[in-house]
Formats: C-alpha cells, sequence, structure tokens
C-alpha cells in the first residue's frame, strides 16, 4: 500500500538532505531569506490593515494568488515525479496497476504542497500576532487549505493533459479554472472541488500515454544552422540554441516587456493608487522609486541572474565534455557568457554577471537549483540597493552625473573582465598535489 | 604514448587508485579489466583531465596533463561510460560544435564517414534527447574518434551497441594506428582485440600480460581472469 508514495517522499527528502549537507551556507542564508519574506509580507498585511490606502487587497485575491502559487507548484513537482522521472519506468514495469502507481504519485505530491501549506502558513500567523493582529479566522483558513488541496487537483490534471499527445484534453480544467476565475469567492472554488477531484480521476485514466509520448517524441531539426564555428561563437550557437528551444530566450523577452509595462504604469499613477490622499504630499515620490527599483530587480533576477547562474549549473553532467577537449578555460567562460547578451539589454545589466558567473562555476556538480538562485536574489537586494543608493548621492553631489555614470559602467566592464578570469581559473581541475610531480 | 606514474586518486576516505603505473605504448590496444569499483574509469577520466588526482604524474606523448592541458587534451580521444550530452541540439550539432571546439578541417567528410560506419546517419537530425543509449554512444563514438586522436581512451566501447556496429568498432580499433586504452568487463572483446591487459582490484594493478600468453596458458581471458583473481583473494 502506497509504496510509491512513500518512495517518492523519501527520495524528495533525502535529496533536500543532501543538498542541506553539501551547501550548507546557502541553504542557510535560503531560510533567512524565506524567514525575511514572511515578516515582509506579514509587516505589508499589517500596513494595508492599519493603513488607510486606495490599494484593496481583498480576501478573495490573497486566496487567488495562493491557488495560482500551489498549482504551479504542483505542476512543476508532477512533471519531476512523473512526466520527466527515469526510475520510474522500474515501477511501472511492475505487476502493479500502473493507475494506482500514478495515484500514489498524486498522493505524495499533494503531502508535499500540504506540508509546504501548513509550515508558511503557521509561519507567516504566527508572525502576525507577534504584529498583534488578530488572525482567529478558522473558517477562512479551512477554506485556504481546501483551495490549496483544489489547486494540486487541478494542476495534476493540467500536468498530465498537457503532456498528452491530445491536447484537446486541457479543455475541461481550463473551462474549470475559467469558472472559478470568474466565480471568485473563495466558497465556490471549495465547492467544486469534486469537479476537481473528478478532473484529477479523468486525467489518471489517461495517464500513461502522456508519460510515454513524453518519452518517445521525436524532435526533428532542420540541419541549415550546422557548421564550423570559431571555439567561443560555436559556443554562443550552442547555449543560445538550447535556451530558444526550451523556450526561455522567448520567456526573457515577455517577462522584460511586461515589467517594464508595470513598472512605467506604477511610476506615473504610483501616487494616486497606492499613497493615501493625506500622506501623498510627505510620501510622494516614494513609491513609485521604489516600484522602479524592484522592477529593475525581478527583471535582472530573471533576465540575468537566473540564466547567468545556470549557464554552469547545467553543465552538471556534460562537465566531463568541457574538461577533455582541449579548449582554454577563459574562451569556454566568454562564450557562455556571450550567449546571454539579450540580457545586456535589460537594467543595471553587467552587475549580475561580475558575482553570478563565479558562483555558477563553484556549483557545478552540486547543483542547488531553486535554493541557489533564490539565495542569489537576497544578496542582488542588498548590492542593488547600495546601487540605488549610490545613484542618490551622485544625483545630488555632481552636476554632470552622466561622467560619473559613465566611469561607473567602465569600471563595472572591467570588473566583469577580472570575473570571467577568475571563473576560469575557477573551472580548471585542483590538483592538489602532496609533492612537487608536475 | 600514455605513461601514468606513481598516480593516486581518492575519494574521502576511499582509494579509488592507489599508487599505479602504467606505460601504456604506441600501437598496442590495451585492455584494462577489473571488477565493479575497481578504478578503471577513473583512471581514465584521469588521463583525459576530466578529474584531478592526489598524487603521480601523467603524461599524454610527452605532454603533461596537469601543466600542458590543452597539449595533452589534443592527443586524446574519449568515450564515457555513460556518455551524457546536450539533450536538446541535434546529434549533427552535437558533433559540429565538438568539431568546432577541437578546430577540425573538413569535419562535414570525417563526421560523414564515421557516422555512416556506425550506423547513426540517418538520426542526426532528431534531438539527442530522444536517442537509445545505443544512439547515444554512437554520437558519443563518433566524436572520440572524428579528430583522429594519437590516444584512444574508451570506455566500454561496445556496450549496448548492435552486433553490426559492435564489429565495426572493433575492426576500426584492431585497425587503428597509436595507442588505444579499453576499460571493460567484456573477455570476448579483450580477447578479439586487445594486445596487452592489466587487471586492476581496489586500485591496484594485480596483474600485466599480453593477451597471446594469457590465452595460451589458461585457456581464454574469462578464464585467466578467474584464476588470477582467485590467486589475489587468497
Amino acid at each position: 500500500m502506497f509504496e510509491t508514495t512513500i518512495i517518492v517522499l523519501t527520495e524528495n527528502t533525502r535529496n533536500l538532505l543532501k543538498k542541506v549537507k553539501e551547501t550548507p551556507v546557502l541553504y542557510f542564508i535560503f531560510s533567512g531569506m524565506t524567514i525575511f519574506s514572511i515578516i515582509i509580507f506579514s509587516f505589508a498585511t499589517y500596513f494595508i490593515i492599519n493603513i488607510e490606502t486606495n490599494l484593496q487587497i481583498s480576501l478573495e485575491d490573497m486566496f487567488f494568488t495562493i491557488f495560482f502559487i500551489f498549482m504551479l507548484k504542483s505542476i512543476a513537482d508532477f512533471h519531476n515525479n512523473y512526466i520527466k522521472s527515469i526510475p520510474l519506468s522500474y515501477t511501472l514495469s511492475t505487476q502493479k496497476n500502473q493507475k494506482r502507481i500514478v495515484f500514489e504519485i498524486f498522493v505524495a505530491v499533494l503531502i508535499i504542497q500540504l506540508i509546504i501549506w501548513f509550515s508558511f502558513s503557521v509561519m507567516y500567523l504566527v508572525t502576525l500576532t507577534i504584529f498583534r493582529v488578530n488572525v482567529y479566522y478558522p473558517y477562512e483558513y479551512l477554506l485556504f487549505t481546501l483551495g490549496v488541496i483544489a489547486a494540486v487537483f487541478i494542476g495534476f490534471s493540467i500536468c498530465i493533459n498537457f503532456f498528452s499527445p491530445y491536447k484537446y484534453r486541457l479543455i475541461p480544467s481550463i473551462i474549470l479554472l475559467g469558472f472559478y476565475f470568474q466565480g471568485r469567492h473563495p466558497l465556490y472554488i471549495v465547492l467544486t472541488l469534486p469537479l476537481a477531484v473528478l478532473h484529477m480521476i479523468w486525467s489518471i485514466q489517461s495517464s500513461m500515454p502522456s508519460y510515454l509520448f513524453s518519452k518517445r517524441k521525436e524532435r526533428m531539426k532542420e540541419r541549415s544552422q550546422v557548421k564550423m564555428r570559431g571555439v567561443i561563437r560555436a559556443i554562443f550557437y550552442r547555449e543560445t540554441t538550447v535556451l530558444w528551444r526550451d523556450r526561455l530566450l522567448i520567456s526573457f523577452i515577455i517577462t522584460s516587456i511586461s515589467t517594464g509595462i508595470f513598472t512605467g504604469y506604477f511610476y506615473v499613477y504610483g501616487d494616486e493608487i497606492l499613497i493615501p490622499e493625506y500622506l501623498r504630499e510627505t510620501m510622494s515620490g516614494f513609491l513609485p522609486s521604489m516600484f522602479l527599483y524592484l522592477s529593475i530587480f525581478i527583471v535582472v533576477m530573471y533576465t540575468a541572474v537566473f540564466p547567468s547562474l545556470n549557464l554552469f549549473l547545467n553543465e552538471e553532467k556534460t562537465m566531463w565534455l568541457v574538461r577533455h577537449v582541449p579548449i582554454r578555460n577563459d574562451l569556454f567562460v566568454f562564450g557562455k557568457t556571450s550567449a546571454l547578451s539579450l540580457c545586456f539589454l535589460t537594467a543595471i545589466p553587467v552587475i549580475p554577471y561580475i558575482s553570478m558567473v563565479p558562483l555558477g562555476i563553484k556549483y557545478v556538480g552540486k547543483k542547488s537549483d531553486i535554493i541557489l538562485l533564490y539565495s542569489v536574489a537576497m544578496l542582488l537586494f542588498l548590492i542593488l540597493g547600495s546601487i540605488s543608493f549610490l545613484r542618490f548621492i551622485i544625483n545630488r553631489v555632481f552636476e554632470y552625473p552622466i561622467f560619473i555614470y559613465a566611469i561607473i559602467l567602465l569600471i563595472e566592464i572591467l570588473i566583469l573582465y577580472i570575473s570571467l578570469k577568475v571563473s576560469s581559473k575557477m573551472l580548471a581541475l585542483n590538483y592538489n598535489l602532496n609533492r612537487q610531480n608536475t | 604514448m600514455i605513461i601514468v606514474n606513481n598516480v593516486t586518486k581518492t575519494y574521502g576516505k576511499t582509494i579509488a587508485l592507489n599508487n599505479v603505473n602504467f606505460k601504456f605504448d604506441n600501437s598496442h590496444v590495451i585492455a584494462i579489466m577489473g571488477e565493479n569499483g575497481a578504478g578503471k574509469t577513473t583512471l581514465l577520466k584521469i588521463i583525459t583531465g576530466i578529474l584531478p588526482f592526489d598524487n603521480g604524474t601523467i603524461l599524454i606523448d610527452g605532454y603533461s596533463i596537469i601543466t600542458d592541458s590543452i597539449k595533452a587534451r589534443e592527443q586524446i580521444g574519449y568515450l564515457p561510460e555513460m556518455p551524457e550530452m546536450y539533450e536538446r541540439l541535434t546529434g549533427r550539432e552535437f558533433l559540429y560544435y565538438i568539431a568546432s571546439l577541437r578546430k577540425l578541417n573538413d569535419a562535414e567528410n570525417k563526421i560523414y564517414e564515421i557516422t555512416k560506419m556506425i550506423g547513426i546517419y540517418d538520426f542526426l537530425d532528431s534531438e539527442i534527447g530522444s536517442y537509445s543509449k545505443g544512439m547515444k554512444q554512437k554520437i558519443s563514438m563518433t566524436s572520440a574518434i572524428m579528430h583522429n586522436p594519437k590516444n584512444l581512451l574508451l570506455d566500454e566501447p561496445v556496450y549496448g551497441l548492435d552486433p553490426l556496429t559492435s564489429k565495426a568498432i572493433q575492426d576500426f580499433i584492431k585497425n587503428k594506428k597509436g595507442t588505444t586504452v579499453i576499460a571493460t568487463h567484456s573477455t570476448q572483446l579483450v580477447e578479439k582485440i586487445a594486445d596487452l591487459v592489466y587487471i586492476i582490484m581496489r586500485g591496484k594493478v594485480i596483474h600485466f600480460n599480453n593477451v597471446e600468453s594469457l590465452v595460451s596458458r589458461y585457456g581464454s581471458i574469462e578464464e585467466a581472469y578467474f584464476q588470477i583473481k582467485d590467486v589475489v583473494n587468497v
């Protein structure tokens, strides 16, 4: 009974423990960042409750945000533990009913989401209590919990049918999501929970074709782009090809544009929307600047930091290729970094590379993926904060700050060059020979 | 020629290679045999510069793998046991990528010849992610030999290959000039193509001889392997 559930949970737990052992500092930073985020979120709640603003965040909005986040997380977890799982083929080849196996994976993912939900929500509520905010809402908490469960059901259906050869099977889940969005009220989602369960059961029936389809799919490509190139250009071409085929380039561009639009909107109308009239005179300009800063942060994180870190983290299993071909490490690092030239179009472009590329190399083979990325996000937050402070000083002190900015940019590029050189040194194998015998 | 001199490699407290010495001469096919975890793959990875080692020296055609790493790696072709490649590239893109890194002249013809020989040519425009294990092995084999290296290091070269391809690879190895080192469990393969055999156990060389004398003394390489191992165990 539930052997697969136990195996999936055990594997996930051991993977986490292994990563914690390998990179304890990162996990320490990550834990710090999590606690920090919860405090900030609680403080924002306190702020919204106690200060009168035009910004209205309703219970429905929060409910839908949490519902959506857990739905995405469930889709990702089902993808990792079912669609993409290699060892699962052993389990599926046993005499055990395959639908039952899929159901057990579903249970494992549901348990994971509930653990995350309970631990984070309890931390949030405890922090609110410290701020002396009334948190006695048992009925609402129950609704939210049922909403998380519904999100896992819908996430499962979407994941299974998205990878199915019959994509039209996604339609019922999308219609249900549309109704949820239209209905808006948490109670509506909870009442339609049986419908979500039906979706899940129906998706389990068609789960095997999705698994098999994702395994056997033939991906033919045209050969027109195949030709000999110089070393750096060859690496550049390989990186951008992979980014393009993983649909990451498009995603970077869309994120940059949409964040740009939101930033502009808040910069122009931020005061009006967010600041109460009686505070507008004293606080005018503060929130728009903050939004501008936050948006730059998000764009830089998403389009520069994530990809530049992943440049090397994704090489984990293919490092043998990198290390056995006769090319200098610096050519390899330059080639890879040049593939992210798109990121140079985004705000404060050079800064992330300076620290991200060496970090990516340091953690090659100890892939800490999301944890590493978010820990770095926190550090970058501090760096960008210092930069905006510096910008403020420069604007005040210098009459023609453009020259100062030009000098700063040159210094950044110089540091970037040094950073890439250091990265290539780090990429080299570290021979700690006992004697002088080379 | 590959010279491995007093090399030691440890993984934490486990000694993978314990002060081993090898001299792989030109024009020889050398087989390295041993049980799982004996240190065969580690040895090949160390020679190719993929893994660092703790003590000793390695020279590839006179170039140190540490101080003249680039020159040393130019002389090497390597096929790993489990070839992991870029899954979102097609086989052809991958081979051109490696050819570009190796600054290979006439890559198109070489890729054509080798991929035809080992029977992967018709699948070159599919993404590597959709390949079977054998197909990945063939692509990896092509990347290992397309620059015609003087020293070829092959980890289980025919494992997972169909008989026809396996035969083509064996013929290629037999006719190839230079040094070829094969790490394998297959005693039949050793008998068919190797000139010399090293048997290693727990990171140490326990026996070294040429294949002909082992076969004449023990009847077969399989028998020789078992008897030599038994003697050492006793």
